[in-house]
């Protein structure tokens, strides 16, 4: 377009009135049109790409997160990977999206720019690239403290989400044990240690970005002095020299933009990494499967194992459930009771030859088939915030819901709620009570009718008759059960109890051989019947 | 421009400018004034050394080069120059002053809504899910602060540049500026038409990223879940589907927006080329020179970029508006529980945690938005006298009518130890909260030593209560922050807390002992363990009246003897309230409370209760009936 305005003013310079404008004009319009097809066109498709790319990669991050294990989570709080899953993947979008556009539109601006202005004259194009090494100095120093810099922000950015989060989660307590100074100060040092490092990253930039636009001045500067001369000796045209500002005039955009880009694309890439750090550890997630076949046992032999940087939480651990067997596991706080449930599911790995279920060892075990074997009910029941009735199947076809919820005792409550099993709970739905939660949870197990249960300390919240009927219904299932609890009836009404001290088996039988043998578990069930005496008295 | 994440249901875009939250804003950036107006005096020089350039080029072309004037060409490029060097500096300063005070407003902001949330009570919790409340704090904020920096600032700078421009481009040759103002009313309404398409597309975006952050956010919680029952694909396919509508939406948003600025530069083009036209007419009849035109040329360009980015700047002030209305409707909230205007002192220094800060906070400095929260900073008391309770004629519900306290009354004498007992969900749990008034009573009265607790000062109130709750709730920190809640105990007396809640065992076997850093999900301790670090943390704190609401449901029956134990001297002279389910835990009060159906149903001691045959006996008999079966 300069080239038809340069001849344009040529023409002028030349025939003065005369000049034959029309044609030009023409041109310049006919120009302009492409010029804006093309834009759009290439705006659609790279930043169409931009989000295409931002989908993939949030999904491939929800694929990563959900293969992680308990000791993911332990490390990474929700609000530092919600920021991954929003912000870095929309950082990347901008990457792909605007700094693609940016950086092909810089790169074709300077290479149609240059070529055209070393067709007018190659000693000016000379002068006025001059300043561009500099600028290609300046951009490497500012991108690398940029870098370190926003990087720094992103990270405090993350700390603070967690703050919030964990505050706003724990409000109970706070409020209870009138916190709020200390989660006032707390959150004060994190925002201004954001508000700090956020101003280190506008420094920089404030410094970088208006630089570009004065080495493009610089540009226009040399070529008018320059050129200048050389059109008063009669060397180029006026025409020439207009089009050549104008040639500079289409590298001045990108370039001054070059520091947006540049920040968009440093932050893109930074993001990049973040969200990397993830996908890069995902572990293969299992596919829907039915159940093992074989008995269905449990086993544990010579069970070693213990937390990273913790000491061991089970020790030599040897014990088996037959199919249709209940065992309970009993024993103090901490002696590693729930630690069993965690490593039958493999949610934390157990040592190769310690697990087995069905005979098989569970390392050698795909994860999907195992946990449909093991039917796990946590000690923290959670619900999503959806219907009862998904709640249960968890999107799993052909449950009979209505069955589970009546074995789990939590049939008739269900009916009572406002829209039956088809009402929401959760935050924005129905609160239910703790109890109402576990027996929830214990109904969302029993539905895909696993052949072993494994129930962890489930009725902490669920008051004594509601748990003898749960119990009684379950019994008359004759599934394998491990059951760990801390009421002594419960491990009465099994086959066999295991007591676990500080990691490790100390007695191992059934309720009347283990009284017989006046180890704890008979010392615990002593102090239960004394209380009771005690109260009867 | 990268658009930020929402993580919102309620996501509606307003108007870009509504005078009352404008005012709001203004007030709100009270602290950052002085830097506004030091940048807003920025502008017009930075016009002036902006609309020089052009300027000094058709002098150059005009006087300098067509006349062959080399010493005067030099001197123009001199002043050139000069611009540019000025132009740099002016353009640092002010790229810098708006970035600081963007990011000290966004600070406020954040402090002051924080400082506002830590004052609202338990049932605004309830209504408002974590992950909205947190949008507030972090995008909403970001969102307003944005309208300060690419938003008025960016606009007062444009309307600035424009004035310069128009005022520049009549001076030097009227009827050649009004040739390209012709092209401002096509402008003005392409811009409207895309811009108003582009924000319908946009606020539909925000939509669905906010239900697709919510699923997020959800499966992040309950990942164990999905893992345990293999539900994997089943949930991908779900965020699937949610993340391929966003995609879809922004697309479309996309689309206008891009259509917008390929519009204007189409126009920039014919104005390029109506200039040429009739400027080149105006040459040819000697009316114009050739300087001035190309000034004109380079003076056109200046004037469309401000007007093809007003629709970028409006989207700005929209979503900044939207999210002011967000920020400022949450800090309008008073909190619904507050200490009265004279609260009893009960003995000590009268503190007031009133929101009335947050209502001022627009607009005060970071120092003292924190205020509010500060002052529940009161010294902890020595052990205070036992305080004696009574519930009068309590009628509570959480939701309209359906209510879990129906007439309910009872009393606890001071150094009493009460149980209460009963049926899961018959408001057991919902005594203790109204009790430290977590919420207000529906009708009735909680006293606390004779005086209703809505009379009490709050945070006197609650030093006096001391509440164990079945869920702990560990914070980022290490075993000792803790256990002393930011109280500022000695090492041996949070080892005495420790030995007391039989917690001293298992902290002195973790590898840093009481400095061991707890995770926010208090990583790798067992569910059992962290109760009695709650227990330790209720010791600490030292309060009057104890209440332990299911505290050792996950605690052995052994370490719960010895809790028990343990407890037994330090409840001495202290009043408590245990709640609890397995009745085997409460047989020791002096008193057992049996609630059912929103009242007391029965009382008296387990002995008592036991020869009456009445509900109590009944669970009683329950539980021993399993023993039989066994």
């Amino acid at each position: 377009m300069p080239w038809t305005v340069k001849h344009a003013i040529d023409a002028l310079a030349r025939d003065g009135a005369a000049a034959a404008l029309g044609g030009y004009v023409g041109l310049i319009l006919a120009l302009a049109a492409a010029n804006g097809a093309a834009r759009l066109g290439s705006r659609f498709a790279i930043l169409g790409a931009g989000q295409r790319v931002e989908a993939d990669l949030r999904d491939r991050l929800y694929a990563a997160l959900q293969t992680f294990p308990p000791e993911f989570f332990a490390r990474h709080s929700t609000g530092d990977l919600m920021t991954r899953a929003s912000s870095d993947v929309s950082a990347v979008r901008s990457l792909v999206g605007f700094g693609a556009v940016s950086l092909v539109s810089t790169a074709l601006a300077f290479g149609g720019a240059l070529a055209a202005m070393l067709a007018v004259d190659p000693w000016l194009t000379l002068c006025a690239m001059a300043p561009m090494p500099i600028l290609v100095l300046l951009a490497r120093r500012f991108n690398v403290s940029l870098n370190e810099r926003t990087q720094a922000m992103q990270e405090q950015l993350g700390t603070l989400s967690g703050r919030v989060q964990e505050t706003l989660a724990g409000m109970a307590a706070i409020r209870a044990y009138t916190m709020e100074h200390r989660a006032a100060a707390t959150f004060a040092a994190a925002n201004r240690t954001l508000l700090e490092r956020s101003v280190a990253v506008a420094a920089i930039q404030a410094r970088f970005t208006p630089l570009m636009s004065l080495i493009a001045g610089v540009g226009v500067l040399v070529v008018i002095w320059v050129g200048g001369r050389d059109v008063a000796s009669g060397r180029i045209t006026l025409g020439d020299l207009v089009a050549f500002n104008g040639y500079l005039g289409y590298l001045a955009w990108p370039t001054v933009a070059l520091g947006l880009t540049l920040s968009v694309v440093r932050r893109g890439l930074t993001s990049m990494e973040r969200i990397q750090e993830i996908v890069t550890a995902a572990r293969p997630a299992p596919g829907d499967a039915a159940p093992l076949g074989g008995p269905p046992s449990l086993a544990f032999e010579r069970l070693t194992w213990g937390y990273p940087a913790r000491g061991q939480a089970l020790r030599d651990v040897t014990f088996a459930v037959a199919p249709g067997e209940m065992v309970a596991v009993v024993g103090p706080t901490g002696a590693g009771k729930s630690t069993l449930g965690l490593l039958l599911a493999r949610l934390w790995e157990p040592p190769a030859g310690t697990v087995f279920v069905g005979g098989r060892d569970v390392t050698s075990l795909p994860l999907a088939p195992l946990r449909a074997t093991v039917g796990w009910v946590p000690q923290e029941a959670f619900l999503f915030s959806r219907s009862i009735a998904d709640n249960i199947t968890l999107g799993r076809a052909g449950l009979d819901v209505v069955a589970a919820a009546q074995a789990a005792n939590v049939a008739a409550e269900v009916s009572g709620f406002p829209d039956g099993y088809a009402t929401v709970v959760g935050e924005r739905g129905l609160t239910v009570s703790g109890g109402q939660r576990q027996r929830l949870a214990l109904a969302r197990a029993l539905a895909g009718r696993p052949p072993i249960l494994v129930l962890d300390d489930v009725f902490a919240s669920v008051d004594a008759a509601t748990e003898e009927a749960i119990v009684r219904a379950l019994r008359d299932h004759r599934l394998t059960t491990l059951v760990m609890t801390h009421r002594l009836r419960v491990a009465q009404a099994a086959d066999r109890v295991v007591v676990l001290d500080e990691g490790r088996l100390v007695e191992h039988g059934d309720h009347a051989t283990l009284l017989a043998a006046g180890g704890l578990y008979a010392r615990l069930w002593r102090r239960q019947q004394l209380e009771e005496e005690i109260a009867r008295a | 421009m990268p658009e930020r994440a929402a993580l919102d249901h309620d996501d509606v875009l307003g108007r870009a400018f509504d005078r009352r939250l404008a005012r709001r804003l203004w007030a709100a950036a009270r602290a950052q004034r002085p830097m506004l107006y030091a940048t807003v005096a920025l502008f017009p020089a930075i016009a002036l050394a902006e609309l020089a350039q052009p300027y000094l080029l058709k002098v150059a072309i005009d006087d300098h080069i067509l006349a062959g004037d080399w010493l005067g060409l030099s001197l123009t490029a001199a002043a050139y120059a000069a611009t540019l060097g000025i132009l740099y500096a002016l353009r640092s300063l002010e790229a810098y002053l708006m970035a600081l005070v963007g990011q000290r407003v966004t600070h406020d902001l954040r402090e002051a809504l924080f400082g506002h949330l830590l004052r609202l009570e338990a049932a605004y919790y309830d209504r408002n899910p974590v992950g909205r409340l947190m949008t507030r704090v972090l995008n909403d904020v970001e969102a307003v602060s944005e309208a300060f920096t690419s938003g008025l600032l960016a606009i007062a700078a444009d309307v600035i540049t424009l004035v310069g421009v128009v005022a520049i481009m009549l001076w030097m040759d009227w009827r050649l500026a009004l040739v390209t103002f012709a092209i401002v009313p096509v402008l003005a309404a392409v811009a409207a038409y895309f811009r108003l398409r582009a924000r319908d597309a946009y606020r539909e975006a925000r939509r669905r990223l906010a239900a697709l952050n919510a699923f997020l956010q959800e499966s992040l919680q309950g990942v164990t879940v999905i893992q345990l029952f293999a539900r994997e694909r089943h949930e991908h396919a779900i965020f699937r589907r949610l993340n391929d509508d966003y995609r879809r939406a922004l697309f479309t948003s996309t689309v206008f927006e891009a259509s917008l600025y390929s519009s204007v530069e189409a126009l920039g083009a014919v104005a390029l080329a109506l200039l040429i036209w009739y400027g080149g007419g105006q040459i040819g009849a000697g009316a114009l020179s050739f300087g001035a035109l190309v000034a004109f040329i380079q003076y056109t360009n200046r004037f469309f970029l401000p007007i093809r980015d007003l629709g970028a700047k409006y989207t700005v002030m929209q979503a900044a508006m939207a999210s002011a209305e967000r920020i400022f409707g949450l800090l309008d909230r008073p909190p619904a529980i507050v200490s009265p205007a004279t609260a009893l002192a009960g003995g000590g220094a009268l503190t007031s945690v009133n929101g009335g800060g947050a209502l001022a906070i627009a607009g005060r400095s970071p120092a003292a938005t924190t205020d509010g929260a500060a002052i529940a900073n009161v010294d902890r008391p020595s052990r205070a006298a036992a305080s004696q309770i009574e519930f009068a004629g309590v009628w509570f519900a959480y939701d309209g009518d359906a209510y879990v306290l129906r007439d309910c009354s009872f009393a606890v004498a001071a150094g009493e130890h009460v149980a209460l007992v009963g049926p899961t969900g018959e408001g057991k749990s919902t005594c203790a909260r109204l009790l430290v008034r977590a919420y207000d009573v529906t009708r009735g009265r909680v006293l606390v030593d004779g005086v209703d607790v809505r009379e009490w000062d709050l945070v006197r109130l609650r030093r006096r209560v001391g509440t164990v709750f079945q869920d702990t709730v560990l914070f980022t920190g290490t075993v000792a922050d803790n256990v002393a809640l930011g109280a500022d105990p000695d090492a041996a007396a949070l080892r005495r807390a420790l030995e007391a809640a039989r917690a001293r065992d298992f902290v002195e076997a973790l590898p840093s002992g009481l400095d061991e850093p707890l995770g926010e999900r208090g990583a790798n301790l067992s569910h059992g363990q962290r109760q009695l670090l709650a227990i330790a943390r209720a010791l600490v704190y030292n309060p009057a009246i104890l209440v332990l609401d299911e505290a050792t449901s996950s605690v052995d029956p052994e370490s719960e003897w010895r809790i028990r134990e343990a407890m037994h001297r330090l409840l001495a002279g202290r009043t408590s309230i245990t709640i609890a389910h397995r009745l085997s835990s409460v047989q020791h009060a002096d008193r057992i409370l049996v609630l059912h159906q929103g009242r007391v149903h029965e009382e008296g001691t387990h002995a008592a209760l036991l020869r009456r045959g009445g509900l109590y006996a009944r669970l009683w008999q329950l539980a021993m009936s399993r023993d039989a079966a066994g």
